[in-house]
């Protein structure tokens, strides 16, 4: 039995039978819009809804309705509706004489309805949406003056029609906090303020934003929280210990580092080039049996649909949509451009005898080559989404960008693409910019930061924003996420994890450094390419090496590929795999190393898998190159080459990972550094450089999983994909910040480097704002904090340790106090 | 109530308020405007308690004992029915397991139900099941459904303003199997974390969520709070003062920070509770989770679960070893169980607090699911006979007939409904209720009615399963 998750109609019917022998099944209250408002619809709204309504008689709304006293609620006896409905009488009955009559099952369920008082799904109307989303991409005129930035032409005549007065522009403290946050999740440091400050150019907002952007690093670690939660990709989760959900985590750091085009960025997630990006489209694939509307081909269907066009298909996965214009098979046709099998079309969960032919939302663009196996329908899918005249594909990222830095969509809510925008030109306007620029998503960003109303005060909301019509009239201050929460404590308390979660190699080195890095590995095989023969396919090796570690790791990499491919173990824990060899893997190494204190310890062991493919025999190597940096000065290379050994994996993989292998252990044939594999140089050098580069950065929130503080602030769990983060702290929260473990031993940290520092009183004070703030305090608040920390350095004696700690824990509570104010904890 | 709780609660009430309207900003939960319409049934339970048996409870183990069949070896094992005989109870015509005497003798305030039924759902997967009972949706949805707590948090809000209206009790979501689905159900999905769980999976550790932070003293405590506020009077972003979101930040930083020195904090230090009547509760951690949900409801929580805690394999997840462990179960149950019970009408509570005892299935000897389903079998010892005591005991899932107690609240005392079948299959052969008749009732009682639904994304989604629940009402007195 499939059991319905979304349509209790369809599943009561099914339970009923499991239950028949004991049960009668009880009178359910009507369901307006799954029983009555598809009858309706069948023989009434043709002549009595949208814009039609004869005989004055409309029932759009429930208040039209009854307007027209066709119906009496609760009373079916007294309703002249159901009288039509019923009449014999060739004159009288509904609808007219030669239309097909309501069957008397169908009236029997209208009857009930009347009887239970003619419910209605509030907001429902049978009237078409009067307001249709525009596909194509529509040019804008831009009204000038020309030298301004288009946002600001647009909403200059924007705020003259709404008899508005534009917001004037804020300071520039204010300004270099919010960018920094928006633009890259991080507060400013004090540095980055003083010479914000002290520039006198002219356009030091526009090189702010250019700066910004160009902080590849900081801009990717920071948008891979909007993205992950866009995608739904997390490091842990519902699915991956099953193995029933892969994680795009690696593909999309790189491809935010790069800045990748979106229209390249789409593609690569529709018609995934390789497993890097496939883990979008394949899915959850849950346990046990899940309703028709989540198998993993509907689950693709909702979120192309969700995450590029802003379509909401998830009523239309299994019924007709009662809210937009998707229809069942809509559903159904995109799940099955995805679909490796014939797809039965389900409605509320029952089939209903039809296939689903593989098709996309908007034909009117192209159409989808039924006749393709499925990997060619993808691409075909792909090409047809980010198609320029898809005018939908740019206006859906368009409006959520602008609502990541306005804190409002220019169509709201996000996922309401079919909805009308609040200015029509701003989106189209962005959209085509978009496109223009090759769909450059930092020129988006760029174009938005670097406008007037971006940079103009923000709006004080006196009401609850969802009470009022909205009128815009600047931007909207939003809440930190978790994330940026997270960072900006670190940052100023210095406690970030020393390791990181997402499986990345962090950073991005510059060409200069990575051309510098000397490789020292060599390509290595077993016996069986002694004296230049090839290895037989499908052999499979174990290699194995030492590595000691006698300090703290300061930074730590390593870049391994093997021709053809391999699993990586460390300390008998599986670390990466790969199966190209012209792309080698980078692996920050101290989260899997072992420090020895002293020789007695065990070395950390380092084994692979190596595996050679093909049909005959062929060339097989293996090239692994670690770098590590200790805290102590001291530098160590494991490099592959003529003294590593290797074994054959007959032993299993369970002994390798129980730490069991016994060998016998043969040495290696080193083929050197054949030409052969010399493509792969740049690759391998550019993989330490970027290792070691990423080992001095701060680890930041949005790359470690999600933890109870975390998740306390807002940051979801990604088993469906989320648009918007929440906007209010909330009482549960509160308690959490206001005496977690977490932040509690955060603030310890942070508090012991500011009282072992010989900064003074006041300097710390001033510190704290200007972290935290990016201003200085103003003269009260300087006063507020030198009494919070005065008052604790009368409690103990001078000097002694009473001292120290009761200044830390002074400073710990001024920087909760700081952290904890709204000023904090909005991006203003 | 005095001038500074009526305040007070004015205050919380109108955050409460706030919350729910700021929830809306984000384009999702609308109340449906049926709701404004809706009638909602008059209440017979303010609080709610859930006392999860997590991992699966063996009704016939447990509350509807079938033929004993003592252990044997070379018994086979389809003969194997329950593992404990039956023993009277307070009332004349129902009978439950041995080791539960001290429910027994209360049962007299009990309404149980034999016949509580479960979809299969195909692999009969704890969580899955877990998530089924505790939101009313069988998962995965395309949304984040909330728990049955997080309802009554949204719906009713806090009883007592200071004391959050969702308390979840015993159950680790870090460091066990299957968190990740634990956590899935265990939120307030679409409502937004304000209506979600505090959780306090220790209960002896719960004081501490409600404390200072570790080694602050109470005079630092106000003193930090008070340096707070001023920061925020000096602030010169003045022309935020009004804004919505700053007021709201304030508002659930002045309820945490009165939560956090409040009186009501006590409720949540069982080590205050007197020794004689500690000592009645603590049989175990989940004992302990008994007492803590007792002082909370006394200190006016809306809606408290209390768990033996679902482990993959441990504790009622008997796949093996089921007599034994079954026979831990009850000793470590049946004292705090019956001292809830009693207590809370020694304090007059009980008429008006639901006390509900459920599991997400009950288990069989040979039948996995139900009779007809292909799942595979999860005893772990595949045995035809009993060979060893290990292979004693019911260790299938089985979803065609599982017990739920429910005391006070206004449900009928010493009330027996519904009926499992006498000889296997133990299907449930009278007044099924499904888990969504199931919801429908809990709803009744505390005043909700099935059809309270809320619009998100276009969907109306209710309390009970699209709004089709029917409350029991048999069960009521």
């Amino acid at each position: 039995m499939r059991v319905s998750t979304i349509c209790l109609r369809c599943r009561l019917a099914a339970l009923s039978t499991v239950l028949s022998l004991v049960l009668v099944t009880p009178a359910l209250a009507i369901d307006f819009a799954h029983e009555v408002v598809p009858i309706l619809r069948a023989h009434c709204v043709k002549c009595h809804g949208g814009d039609e309504a004869k005989g004055g008689f409309s029932l759009n709304t429930r208040k039209l309705f009854l307007e027209g006293g066709a119906a009496e609620p609760g009373n079916a006896k007294e309703s002249h509706f159901l009288e039509l409905i019923a009449s014999p009488d060739n004159d009288m009955q509904m609808p007219p004489k030669d239309l097909p009559r309501v069957p008397a099952d169908q009236r029997r369920i209208l009857a009930r309805w009347v009887n239970e008082g003619l419910p209605w799904t509030s907001g429902f109307t049978f009237r078409e949406n009067s307001y249709v989303p525009p596909l194509l991409p529509r040019q804008v005129n831009l009204p000038g003056p020309v030298g301004l930035n288009p946002i600001d032409q647009i909403l200059r005549k924007h705020f003259k029609e709404a008899g508005l007065v534009p917001p004037k522009p804020v300071d520039d403290s204010t300004f270099l906090r919010r960018v920094s946050l928006d633009l890259v999740g991080l507060l400013p440091t004090q540095e980055q303020r003083r010479r914000f400050l002290a520039s006198e150019n002219a356009n030091k907002r526009q090189v702010l934003v250019d700066d910004l952007l160009g902080r590849d690093v900081d801009y990717a670690e920071h948008w891979l929280t909007f993205w992950n939660d866009l995608l739904r990709n997390d490091y842990t989760g519902t699915g991956f210990i099953t193995g029933g959900r892969k994680q795009i985590s690696k593909w999309l750091y790189r491809s935010l580092v790069e800045n990748k085009s979106y229209d390249q960025f789409a593609r690569q997630l529709i018609s995934p080039p390789d497993n890097d990006s496939r883990g979008f489209i394949d899915g959850i694939k849950w346990r046990g049996t899940v309703s028709a509307g989540q198998t993993v081909e509907i689950q693709f269907a909702q979120s192309v649909a969700q995450s590029f066009l802003g379509i909401n298909l998830k009523c239309a996965s299994c019924h007709d949509s009662f809210i937009d214009r998707w229809k069942l098979t809509d559903a159904y046709s995109l799940a099955a451009v995805y679909s490796n099998r014939p797809l039965d079309i389900h409605r509320c969960d029952k089939p209903t005898g039809e296939v689903a032919t593989p098709a996309w939302l908007f034909p009117e663009l192209g159409e989808i080559d039924t006749g393709l196996p499925p990997n060619e329908r993808l691409k075909q899918l792909a090409d047809l989404m980010t198609d320029q005249r898809n005018g939908r594909f740019a206006r859906t990222i368009v409006n959520r960008l602008w609502a990541q830095l306005m804190g409002q969509g220019i169509v709201h809510p996000l996922d309401a693409m079919h909805t009308e925008p609040w200015n029509e030109d701003l989106l189209d306007f962005l959209a085509n910019y978009l496109v223009e620029s090759g769909y450059n998503l930092k020129a988006v960003l760029r174009l938005i930061a670097t406008s007037a109303v971006y940079g103009g005060v923000s709006e004080v909301l006196g009401n609850d924003p969802a009470s009022t019509e909205h009128v815009f009239v600047g931007r909207r201050a939003h809440r930190m996420t978790a994330e940026q929460f997270m960072d900006a404590v670190w940052q100023l308390t210095g406690a970030a994890p020393a390791t990181i979660d997402a499986p990345v190699a962090r950073g991005k080195a510059d060409p200069q450094s990575a051309a510098q890095v000397n490789l020292q590995a060599e390509w290595v095989w077993g016996q069986s390419q002694s004296g230049g023969k090839p290895a037989p396919a499908g052999e499979t090796l174990v290699f194995r090496a030492e590595l000691r570690v006698p300090a703290e790791i300061k930074t730590g990499v390593a870049v391994l590929t093997v021709d053809n491919a391999f699993d990586l173990y460390i300390n008998q824990r599986k670390v990466v795999s790969g199966d190209e060899w012209s792309k080698p893997q980078t692996v920050a190494l101290s989260k899997w190393l072992k420090v020895q204190k002293d020789d007695t310890e065990p070395a950390n062991q380092i084994e692979i898998i190596a595996r050679n493919a093909g049909s005959g025999p062929n060339l097989a190597g293996l090239f692994f190159e670690a770098h590590l940096t200790l805290e102590n000065g001291a530098k160590i290379t494991l490099a592959s080459g003529p003294n590593w050994s290797y074994t054959d994996e007959e032993q299993g993989r369970k002994r390798l990972r129980s730490g069991k292998l016994v060998g016998p252990w043969k040495k290696v044939v080193s083929a050197g550094r054949p030409a052969v594999y010399a493509g792969v140089d740049a690759a391998l050098q550019n993989g330490l450089a970027r290792g070691k580069a990423g080992d001095l950065m701060m680890v930041r929130a949005g790359l470690v999983k999600s933890d109870f503080l975390m998740r306390s602030l807002g940051r979801p769990n990604r088993d469906q994909i989320v648009t918007s983060r929440p906007a209010d702290l909330t009482t549960l929260e509160a308690i959490d910040l206001s005496n977690g473990e977490t932040l509690a031993r955060t603030l310890q940290l942070g508090a012991l480097r500011y009282a072992e520092s010989d900064l003074s009183d006041r300097q710390v004070v001033q510190e704290i704002f200007i972290g935290a703030l990016t201003r200085p305090p103003t003269n009260a608040e300087l006063s507020v904090g030198l009494d919070a920390l005065r008052m604790a350095s009368v409690e103990g004696e001078p000097g002694d340790a009473a001292d120290l700690s009761s200044r830390e824990t002074a400073v710990q509570d001024l920087l909760w106090a700081v952290f904890m104010m709204p000023e904090f904890l909005m991006v203003r | 109530m005095d001038l500074q709780e009526a305040i007070a609660r004015r205050r919380f009430l109108k955050s409460m308020a706030g919350a729910g309207a700021a929830t809306l900003a984000m384009g999702s939960p609308k109340k449906l405007l049926a709701n404004e319409t809706l009638v909602q049934p008059e209440a017979t339970a303010d609080s709610c308690i859930l006392i999860w048996m997590g991992g699966g409870m063996a009704a016939p183990d447990t509350f509807d004992p079938k033929t004993y069949v003592p252990y044997e070896v070379g018994l086979p094992v389809e003969k194997m029915v329950s593992t404990f005989p039956a023993i009277d109870t307070a009332v004349d015509n129902i009978k439950i397991c041995e080791g539960l005497e001290n429910i027994a003798s209360v049962m007299d305030r009990a309404t149980l139900i034999r016949s509580a039924v479960q979809p299969d759902l195909g692999s009969i997967l704890h969580s899955r099941h877990q998530y089924h009972w505790h939101t009313g949706y069988v998962p995965p949805q395309t949304v984040a459904c909330p728990h049955l707590g997080a309802w009554m948090a949204k719906v009713l809000g806090p009883k007592n303003p200071v004391i959050p209206p969702f308390i979840n009790i015993g159950q680790r979501l870090e460091g066990v199997g299957e968190k990740e689905e634990l956590k899935a159900f265990t939120t307030a999905g679409f409502f937004g974390s304000e209506f979600g769980p505090m959780n306090l999976p220790f209960p002896q550790q719960a004081a501490q969520s409600v404390l200072p932070p570790q080694g602050m003293s109470p005079g630092r405590f106000s003193s930090r709070d008070r340096l707070f506020r001023k920061l925020v009077a000096e602030s010169p972003q003045r022309e935020f003062a009004s804004d919505f979101h700053q007021e709201s930040i304030l508002r659930s930083m002045d309820n945490a920070y009165r939560l956090l020195s409040s009186k009501e904090r006590s409720a949540f230090d069982i080590t205050e509770e007197p020794k004689e009547s500690y000592e009645k509760y603590d049989t175990s951690r989940f004992g302990r989770g008994c007492l803590l949900a007792r002082r909370l409801v006394e200190s006016g929580a809306r809606f408290v679960e209390v768990t033996t805690e679902y482990v993959p394999f441990l504790h009622w997840d008997t796949h093996a070893d089921g007599h034994r462990t079954v026979a831990r179960m009850h000793s470590e149950m049946d004292r705090p169980i019956a001292q809830l019970i009693l207590d809370l009408e020694s304090r007059g509570l009980l008429d008006r607090t639901l006390v509900i005892i459920a599991s997400e299935f009950s288990r069989d000897a040979i039948v996995e699911g139900r009779p007809g389903s292909s799942a595979n079998d999860q005893a772990t010892h595949k045995v035809d006979k009993l060979g060893d005591m290990k292979h004693y005991g019911l260790h299938r899932h089985f979803t065609g007939g599982t017990s739920v107690v429910m005391f006070g609240g206004g449900t009928k005392r010493g009330f027996l409904y519904g009926k499992t079948a006498d000889e296997r299959p133990l299907l449930a052969v009278e007044n099924p209720v499904t888990v969504t008749d199931m919801h429908a009732t809990i709803m009744q009682a505390m005043g909700v009615s099935p059809k309270t639904g809320f619009d998100i994304e276009g969907r109306p989604f209710y309390v009970t399963e699209d709004g089709k629940g029917q409350p029991v009402m048999d069960v009521f007195s």
